[in-house]
């Protein structure tokens, strides 16, 4: 009867059956700055320094062109979604479910009911292995019938799979050529699609085999490539954000209630004086607060995303030997000669358990040849050089800035043992040596407070929003809450609070009317 | 569909066995003369009178049992309709031909609409009624409603028979045994007995068992419920003490007045029978901490206040605000009980003091120095069975062709019992025709609410309407009631006349129409600034502007 549109919030009746994929709006773009092009000349930096050179590291964010995109189950005011994409709907799926890229076993998996056949037309003559026992196969392509690679497949007859439905697992060897190679077999086999992002999780969800924290939660499980992301995935299990949402969500009703008291009650009863101005004092509070929080909350982001951090400074700096001695590995060459990098080197690594992308830079100088102008030029854009660094040290405060600053002094072996030290007009600042690496855990641990600063240390300070869903329903409350201004229509005015506490319940759940009515009647003495 | 008025002599208000003129006389065991119906409904109350004319309009041969006939009608609490919620619902009500709306313009004494500065969607329309015109008026329109007959007499049993395999439910319903021992067949039952069951008056220390004052409670029939399975609670509520109008210093009071111009209730009507200047005034006055003190030195004579059983928040007794919510003024309005009445209903002052104090409270208020008690308030408590052992179309799950309606199903109001009775009775008559049932769902209307809320959730104290329940608030306003359930009415339920139908359609191509007029018209951006000045829109667009384009931007997050 009431199929289709889900009404309301009450956890009793929630109903699942709207659950849709969701996108961030838009592109997620770098939300620094960076101007393409820098024409301003380069600062004279040998002042800021006594002893040179100087390798500057800046962190910065990098935000992911495209975020995971999960189920977000707990919508409970939806409509269905298109038959294509709603669970059980019969498509059979296929995705590579082990990393991009080179590597050497490679897992593709399916799911539905067209599984088993799959596993048959590509292992052909043979039949289906026993359930869930590793078998090696030759898989080949059904069209050409053109061998692709000796395989192990596992074969997960419903419901005892991780969807629920029928599964098989293929593990191939990790080269492009053989994972496309069967990724387009399977697609040639009717009935099979490829997966939407997130659709496993889903199909797992919709079959019960998880629930929604689950679902949240290893989502962020399966892409903690380091310790402090599984930190943080783990604690999200527990629930810290939502007992910050709920927090916001029982002032926000309160704030409802004290409003809906008013239409439900004002006129012949007698409420107090002030109702609506006070419920105006709390709804402008918590603007601040969901504001205020959403600005830190970008934190939660950069953590799963990875923090950018950039080694920038004059030429021959030993900056690339900086990169390599954090990296582990030779990324770039270095020589005694300056403008040896020209361009901007990246490379992933885990700093002091955080997931990093270092950048090596060209040394910022003028007068070069146009290949390392070029370079320079791309490193100011990389870090945003004018805007970000100099006014850092200058200000010798990073609090207002998103990019941070780490000032180290290379090549200390250097320096003789009883001369001057640098200067007290100096700003804070590292020694390091990458010949001798003395100064290396200093500057690691200033790295890994940086991080954490910039990232969110998930073992202390307030949870972060690692979901784009949250930030997504934080957002639409804040929106809601700017559409709330006691107008000539009370009832409008109402509504926007409805839409900002339905923004904030679908991450807490509950919501329900009653919530509203208890609070009505505890606070006035209303009806007669 | 009929005509309301000249069938009267089709109709019996009571009758003996020998004077069925309209049932079909079953030639089974039972015997030659037993009176076979489509729908029986017990009792005449406001869910009672709905459902029993609801269903005869949708063409069942319907049996109105009640106690007496001349209680049918009857106002038992407070003399007035409607309000924020309820008048939405007696809008809904309306839009499905019910009666209570027509009722009410016929016999209200004071019309005032409230929250008219809160937005159109919860305006509350409201009056103060005479009683006896209501009571009146109601039982005209029942005694001439074709295909209805009404019988007095007590129910006593329920006839069970074996369930038809096709539905759930471990019997189903085939008639009634009335007190006197004889019977009454009928394809469904709808049980609207309100505080009857197991009902008990409470005044100070003082309990009998009763429905209302001076009426006899079903206990045979709350028996056999209770032997059928169905769970069973208890609530409480209560009812002012009734003054004397001339005993009261109205001078010295706030004087409402009625709206001037006044507006109607139901969407038939153009005006309502009085004239503004003829209406009646409500006063305010307030309590003060004498009321208090003698509340608090007389709690140990106030047994109903004491039971743990759980009464209305909304619609507390002086003692509960007294003892949540001490030293305050507590708001008392002193509205007419009719045109030609004597009597003063004291709406606030719901109370269970023994009689004699509480005349001596009262005249500690303002204005009432003087009041003679004409009868005491007094506390009820009553059985209701849990609604969620119903359907959305008020069958019961356990007894097929079973029917809840009104208080019985844990609600308060007159306006909620109303709006049960309707769909009850829709529902009872669509149930004997083997038609889908009709059901308002929760975007619809706030019977859908009402409902919804009911048979899901259940409820622990008695269930008023209030506009905070409803999620499609904004869209679910009292104005637009016809043009969201009448059609539905006509089509689905036939329980609407042509005539409204006709009326309805006629507003609904009418408001297409201005909306397709307003959707064309353009004006320049600053035109329309003028025009609408709250409207945030840019001057600097230099291409006109259309209507919908204003409108999107300036309710935006709608």
């Amino acid at each position: 009867m009431r199929k289709g549109i889900r009404i309301r919030g009450n956890g009793k009746r929630q109903c699942w059956g709207g659950a849709r994929i969701w996108r961030v709006p838009g592109k997620a773009k770098p939300p620094i700055c960076a101007s393409p092009s820098c024409s301003t000349p380069l600062p004279n930096l040998r002042h800021l320094a006594i002893i040179e050179p100087l390798v500057y590291l800046t962190l910065r964010l990098r935000l992911p062109d495209a975020l995971i995109r999960l189920p977000s189950g707990s919508r409970l005011c939806t409509r269905r979604s298109s038959s294509a994409l709603a669970p059980g709907s019969g498509a059979t799926i296929f995705a590579l479910s082990s990393g991009q890229g080179r590597c050497g076993v490679a897992v593709i998996r399916t799911s539905g009911p067209a599984s088993g056949q799959a596993l048959r037309i590509l292992t052909a003559p043979r039949d289906l292995p026993p359930a869930r026992h590793a078998s090696l196969r030759l898989l080949s392509d059904p069209r050409s019938g053109e061998p692709l690679d000796r395989a192990l497949v596992l074969w997960f007859p419903g419901p005892k799979s991780f969807t629920g439905e029928d599964c098989v697992e293929f593990h191939v060897h990790g080269g492009p050529a053989v994972v496309s190679g069967v990724l387009q077999a399977l697609g040639s086999v009717p009935g099979l699609r490829p997966a939407e992002a997130g659709e496993f999780t889903r199909r797992a969800f919709a079959h019960g085999k998880l629930n929604l924290t689950e679902v949240e939660g290893l989502a962020d499980l399966i892409h903690a490539e380091t310790e402090a992301q599984r930190r943080q995935a783990l604690r999200q299990l527990d629930g810290e954000l939502g007992h910050l949402c709920r927090g916001w969500a029982e002032t926000l009703t309160k704030a409802l209630a004290h409003v809906e008291a008013y239409i439900d009650f004002g006129e012949d009863d007698n409420l107090e004086e002030g109702v609506l101005e006070q419920a105006d004092i709390e709804v402008r509070a918590l603007q601040v607060a969901l504001g205020a929080h959403l600005r830190d909350a970008r934190r939660g982001q950069r953590l799963r995303s990875g923090a950018h951090v950039v080694v920038t400074g004059p030429p021959n700096a030993g900056k690339s030997s900086l990169v390599n001695l954090l990296s582990r590995k030779p990324v770039s060459i270095v020589s005694p000669e300056p403008g040896t990098t020209r361009d901007v080197l990246e490379t992933p690594v885990d700093l002091a358990g955080f997931p990093v992308l270092l950048s090596d830079t060209a040394g910022l100088r003028e007068g070069v040849g146009p290949v390392e102008q070029e370079g320079v030029r791309r490193a100011r854009e990389s870090c945003n050089f004018l805007a970000t660094v100099v006014a850092s040290v200058g200000a010798q405060s990073h609090s207002d800035s998103s990019q941070r600053l780490l000032l180290v002094l290379n090549k200390s072996d250097l320096l003789s043992t009883e001369g001057p030290g640098p200067g007290p007009d100096m700003p804070p600042h590292l020694l390091l040596s990458c010949v001798t690496g003395e100064g290396l855990d200093g500057l690691l641990e200033a790295l890994r407070e940086e991080l954490a600063a910039v990232c969110g240390d998930p073992s202390t300070g307030p949870p972060l929003l690692t979901r784009a869903r949250h930030q997504h329903h934080l957002q639409g409350c804040l929106d809601a809450l700017g559409h709330y201004k006691q107008s000539k229509d009370l009832a409008l005015a109402a509504e926007a609070l409805r839409v900002a506490r339905g923004h904030l319940t679908r991450l807490t759940g509950g919501g329900g009317t009653e919530e509203i009515l208890d609070i009505i009647f505890r606070d006035f003495c209303v009806g007669k | 569909m009929f005509s309301f008025r000249g069938c009267g002599g089709r109709v019996a208000a009571s009758f003996t066995k020998r004077q069925f003129p309209l049932p079909r006389l079953s030639s089974d065991s039972a015997g030659p003369r037993t009176p076979h119906f489509d729908v029986i409904v017990i009792g005449g109350g406001h869910a009672g009178t709905e459902a029993a004319t609801a269903a005869a309009r949708c063409g069942s041969r319907t049996l109105l049992l009640t106690h007496r006939v001349d209680t049918i009608g009857q106002m038992s609490c407070n003399p007035s309709f409607g309000g924020i919620g309820k008048g939405h619902l007696m809008r809904e009500v309306d839009a499905l031909d019910g009666l209570c709306s027509r009722i009410c313009d016929q016999s209200g004494v004071h019309y005032k609409v409230l929250n008219r500065c809160k937005g159109p969607a919860v305006w509350g329309l409201r009056a103060q009624i005479d009683r006896k015109l209501y009571k009146q008026n109601m039982q005209k329109e029942i005694l001439s409603t074709p295909l209805l007959t009404v019988q007095e007499g007590a129910v006593e049993d329920l006839i069970l028979t074996e369930p038809e395999p096709e539905h759930t439910g471990k019997c189903r319903v085939s008639g009634v045994v009335l007190v006197d021992g004889s019977t009454v067949y009928s394809e469904s039952v709808i049980l609207t007995t309100g505080t009857f069951l197991r009902g008990m008056i409470i005044i100070g220390l003082e309990m009998h068992p009763a429905g209302r004052l001076g009426d006899q409670p079903s206990i045979g029939l709350a028996q056999t419920l209770e032997k059928l399975g169905f769970v069973v609670g208890r609530l409480k509520t209560g009812t002012p003490p009734r003054i004397a109008k001339e005993s009261i210093n109205f001078s010295i009071l706030n004087k409402q007045t009625p709206d001037n111009p006044s507006l109607p209730f139901s969407f038939m009507n153009e005006t309502v029978w009085i004239k503004p200047e003829d209406q009646l005034p409500c006063y305010l006055t307030h309590t003060n901490p004498r009321v208090d003190e003698i509340v608090l030195k007389n709690l140990h004579l106030n047994s109903h206040v004491k039971e743990t059983i759980r009464g209305p928040r909304y619609c507390p007794s002086i003692e509960s605000k007294v003892l949540r919510f001490p030293n305050r003024q507590h708001q008392v309005w002193l509205e007419p009980e009719g045109m030609d009445s004597d009597l003063i209903y004291p709406q606030g002052l719901s109370m269970t003091l023994p009689a004699e104090l509480q005349e001596k409270m009262i005249t500690c208020i303002r204005g009432l120095e003087k009041a003679k008690v004409i009868q005491p308030g007094y506390g009820v408590q009553y059985d209701y069975l849990d609604p969620r052992q119903i359907t959305p179309s008020l069958e019961t799950h356990l007894v097929q062709r079973l029917f809840f309606a009104g208080q019985i199903n844990g609600t308060t109001g007159y306006e909620e019992a109303a709006a049960q009775g309707v769909i009850a009775g829709i529902n009872a008559s669509l149930r004997v025709n083997r038609k889908p049932p009709f059901v308002i769902s929760r975007t619809e209307g706030y019977i859908g609410v009402l409902i919804d809320d009911l048979t899901t959730l259940g409820t622990s104290e008695p269930y008023r309407m209030f506009t905070s329940r409803v999620e499609f608030r904004l869209s679910l306003r009292p104005d637009n009631a016809d043009s969201r359930l009448t059609l539905r009415g006509y089509k689905e339920a036939g329980c609407v006349s042509q005539q409204r139908y006709e009326r309805a359609c006629w507003m609904k191509s009418s408001l297409e129409e201005g909306i397709s007029v307003l959707k064309s018209i353009e004006f320049s951006s600053s035109k329309w600034k003028n025009l609408i000045p709250e409207a945030s829109i840019s001057t600097s667009r230099s291409l006109p502007v259309r209507y919908t384009f204003l409108i999107q931007t300036f309710s935006h997050f709608l």
